[in-house]
């Protein structure tokens, strides 16, 4: 390049930048509101994507790959299950559903009226063909059970199982999105397909969609009527990629409904009076410890009586208020969330956590185990020093916190803990294949809020593995054959009473155990923008779980919302 | 006609090296993309039994066949078909049209603000060199201190300032998503380049001091050169001398620098696009790092080795036609 031409070339690059900021005075005053015209609403959503969205609406898929509407709000299940609070399975494509004695036989009546949003009817031959499309689609039935569905007339559904399978009520009714037999009959591998068409029968259909942005409009012709129908026109999805781009949305009003961990939450809502928020502590925060030397664990932690002390030399008061700022709700020793499943927890005192460091407890504790104190100022036993390590990730700031808290309190009971921060694949992997003595991680619920889910997941014997091998599941490794007999007893039942007996001889089991040493039940903030939609959730109607990353209750809220009055 | 030849063979070898490293680093890294996304479905609430990890395993593929050799000699097939896999994040789409969304965005932003950088830095560079001790030159260590300042930090300020507390300049995004949509338009256009003058003052801001105190320390050194002096004496015009004959010279070791840098562009900045939250393949290259998903981090691997050696090999070859000493053989 000759440089005169440079000359030239820093000229034109001056102008562009002139042109630029005259650019950027026009279009400023142009964008502020996501109103537009003709008097139609419209609401913006942040369900935590980041980056670029790609084109993909196959609600079969569980791979994270399929956009989140595809799942509750333009597809639908046969029935709606709240994670929320206790309530009764919601309608949605089925009116009713029924067992035959042994829970082999599952009938189930369809929603009549319902219409595809190509002009075609729903019917139970859609049903039996989707039960069928995930039973010939191992990659895609998630819950690797097997069935027979057929569809005996318009609206009646048969399942029939090998085996007793009343457990599998809630993924079969409340998460298999119902697709169309005349679209996905001529589908030659559905666990591939993007299905950038999308066909559903749920209250929003896609309208535009580009890589930054795609937005959802109002299905005229759902199958609800009133409270049941879409009220809000449109529904735009975006995606950020942190925090503090999520919380200059929220407070420049360009975001409806979101749900990030902000720290400073209550000052924002009350600087502006038309956002609200929703707390919905919903996964117990717990340390998870590989238990069961038996089963090829390392280290102190697996004596029962050293999980004990951690479980009282907590201070769960400061870890809440330091870690989440106050916005954890109390959790129990039954690895239950009380708000959710109070009346399941049998002994009531197995209900709540101490609050409050007890160290005196830790200590005898420990003392009435044979452990000794040593001169370092921690417990020894046969010369080894109680020394634990806990795996954390690295940038998980509200679990790096609790570490470092728990570090000086554990300190104070006389166990030193080493905090080992480590990147997301390193922990898990740590996790699965059992080479870790304590984990910062979370009991997340199941597919209904039964504690059977919870109990089966992380108790059973069935879903782990010796250390070295990958744990299904179960990674602490537990296995006690009251707990196996008592999780096997409850899942051939529905009767609530009966299964209510078998928590309580869990409960009682792992009260003793404490593989997984409770903390608290971590926040799940939602906020709200009032000010173009109203009826959100709020702390005394939880009738859906209200964060937007949420698959199923996504559509229950978005069909419950209807515009503010303006 | 030697020189061309040793510098293509010198390209294909580094070439190799760099898909060889590609195909092995990624397999080194612990974890697998199942465990992800199994921790990530729990956290979303979605129900996580032990037959869902059999069955993302059969949606994913369990990954290569064979030992490391096979799948080496696979790898290098797929390759020179142009075939890089599908996505897992994205699964089942290609990671090309992955690469594809992201790539515009990259080189547009950061190519545009490292070009600009540089012809600042060493435009400004030239007149500090040529008027020692002047307004200009004094501007030389205002402009390193914004280089020395955290690159995220002056991110970060600049954003609270533009952003927060005058709401001057969009805090996210590639362009406004309410109003207009990818297409030719002056009103995407100008959206665009709205929404992207904030990062590309960053990186201007942030990278300016470089070329400008390199250009100007060699500027100094040129100028005290005898032929510069013959040209002075000879009674040419400053212009003619600052320029042909000084800046000229003066400007090769920047220019090496400007090809590296010219490279690293399609790497993109993942701190400007994180901070903000630009669609570029910064931002993508963390998705996949942080989601395990070897086919986009080898196709992104790829794309950034390539161009860097595609830049290099290109500045190798014009820097033999401007500076005619490196094509004779010692």
């Amino acid at each position: 390049m000759s440089l005169s031409n440079k000359r030239l070339l820093v000229r034109a690059t001056a102008l562009a930048a002139v042109a630029a900021l005259a650019l950027a005075g026009c279009s400023s005053k142009g964008s502020t509101g996501n109103n537009s015209s003709g008097g139609s609403t419209t609401i913006t959503l942040f369900n935590g994507s980041v980056g670029n969205f790609t084109e993909n609406f196959n609600p079969l898929l569980s791979t994270g790959a399929e956009l989140q509407p595809s799942q509750g709000v333009i597809y639908e299940t046969l029935y709606y299950y709240n994670m929320a609070r206790a309530q009764k399975p919601v309608p949605v494509l089925a009116t009713g559903y029924s067992w035959n004695s042994d829970g082999t036989q599952l009938t189930i009546t369809t929603r009549q009226g319902a219409k595809w949003t190509d002009g075609q009817a729903f019917t139970a031959q859609d049903v039996a063909f989707t039960f069928t499309l995930f039973q010939n689609n191992e990659g895609l039935n998630t819950t690797g059970a097997k069935w027979t569905a057929k569809a005996t007339d318009d609206h009646t559904v048969v399942l029939t199982f090998p085996s007793t399978s009343f457990t599998l009520e809630p993924q079969l009714l409340g998460n298999m999105a119902m697709v169309p037999e005349h679209i996905w009959s001529k589908i030659s591998d559905p666990a591939k397909e993007t299905n950038i068409n999308p066909v559903g029968t749920g209250p929003y259909k896609l309208k535009s969609f580009s890589a930054q942005s795609y937005v959802l409009t109002r299905n005229t012709d759902y199958w609800g009527t009133g409270d049941q129908a879409p009220k809000i026109d449109n529904v735009r999805y975006i995606s950020l990629a942190n925090a503090d781009a999520a919380t200059s949305a929220l407070e420049s009003g360009q975001i409806d409904w979101m749900g990030s961990y902000l720290p400073t939450l209550k000052d924002i809502v009350k600087q502006h009076p038309t956002l609200s928020y929703v707390n919905t502590p919903d996964s117990l925060t717990s340390v998870f410890t590989c238990s069961n030397a038996a089963m090829g664990c390392k280290g102190p932690q697996t004596d029962p009586a050293v999980r004990q002390a951690i479980l009282y030399a907590m201070d769960r008061a400061q870890l809440n208020t330091q870690a989440v700022a106050g916005f954890a709700g109390p959790g129990s020793m039954a690895m239950l969330v009380p708000s959710v499943n109070g009346e399941n927890i049998v002994d009531q005192a197995n209900a709540s956590l101490p609050q409050s460091a007890d160290v005196a407890k830790a200590k005898s504790l420990l003392e009435a185990d044979g452990w000794t104190m040593g001169s370092g100022g921690y417990y020894t036993k046969g010369g080894q020093e109680l020394d634990l390590t806990i795996n954390v990730v690295t940038g998980w700031t509200d679990y790096d916190t609790d570490c470092t808290l728990l570090q000086g309190q554990l300190k104070a009971a006389g166990i030193k803990l080493s905090v080992n921060q480590v990147a997301q694949n390193a922990w898990s992997q740590a996790e699965v294949s059992g080479n870790f003595q304590l984990s910062l991680n979370s009991i997340n619920p199941g597919a209904s809020p039964s504690p059977y889910f919870i109990y089966n997941n992380y108790l059973s014997s069935t879903n782990t593995a010796k250390a070295g091998d990958n744990a299904t599941t179960n990674v602490s490794r537990y296995s006690n054959a009251a707990v196996d007999a008592a999780i096997k007893d409850a899942s051939a039942t529905n009767d609530a009473a009966k299964q209510k007996a078998d928590y309580g001889i869990i409960q009682a089991q792992i009260a003793k155990d404490m593989p997984y040493i409770p903390i608290y039940v971590n926040q799940a903030l939602t906020q709200f923008n009032n000010s173009r939609a109203t009826g959100w959730p709020t702390p005394d109607n939880l009738y859906a779980f209200p964060e937007p990353w949420k698959s199923w209750d996504n559509g229950i809220v978005l069909k419950a919302i209807r515009p503010a009055k303006s | 006609m030697r020189f061309y030849l040793q510098k293509v063979l010198f390209y294909v070898v580094a070439l190799w090296f760099a898909v060889t490293l590609n195909f092995l680093i990624p397999r080194l890294m612990p974890g697998n993309p199942v465990d992800i996304l199994i921790s990530k479905m729990g956290a979303a609430g979605q129900p996580v039994t032990p037959a869902t990890r059999r069955a993302l395993e059969i949606q994913l593929g369990t990954g290569g066949k064979g030992n490391w050799f096979t799948q080496y000699g696979q790898y290098l097939n797929d390759l020179i078909h142009g075939q890089l896999g599908a996505s897992l994040v994205n699964h089942p789409a290609p990671v090309t049209e992955v690469i594809g969304q992201a790539l515009p965005w990259t080189i547009a932003l950061i190519g545009l603000s490292t070009v600009i950088a540089f012809l600042l830095g060493v435009g400004l560079g030239v007149f500090a060199g040529w008027r020692r001790g002047s307004w200009l030159d004094n501007l030389v260590p205002a402009t390193t201190m914004f280089q020395a300042v955290p690159y995220f930090w002056l991110a970060l300020i600049l954003v609270l300032f533009f952003t927060r507390w005058h709401q001057w300049f969009p805090y996210a995004g590639g362009y406004d998503v309410t109003t207009t949509g990818p297409s030719l338009s002056t009103q995407f256009i100008g959206s665009a380049i709205y929404y992207g003058f904030l990062p590309a003052c960053t990186i201007v801001l942030s990278s300016i001091g470089g070329w400008m105190l390199g250009m100007r320390n060699m500027m100094v050194a040129t100028l005290s050169e005898d032929y510069v002096l013959a040209a002075e004496a000879k009674g040419l015009r400053p212009r003619r001398v600052r320029l042909t004959y000084a800046a000229r010279n003066a400007v090769l070791p920047s220019l090496s620098g400007f090809a590296i840098s010219l490279g690293f562009i399609v790497a993109g900045s993942i701190v400007t696009e994180q901070v903000f939250s630009y669609p570029g393949v910064g931002q993508l290259l963390w998705t996949a790092v942080s989601n395990d998903d070897y086919a986009l981090m080898q196709g992104i691997f790829l794309v950034i080795s390539l161009s860097v050696l595609a830049a290099n090999l290109i500045v190798d070859l014009l820097y033999g036609l401007i500076d005619p000493r490196t094509r004779a053989r010692a």
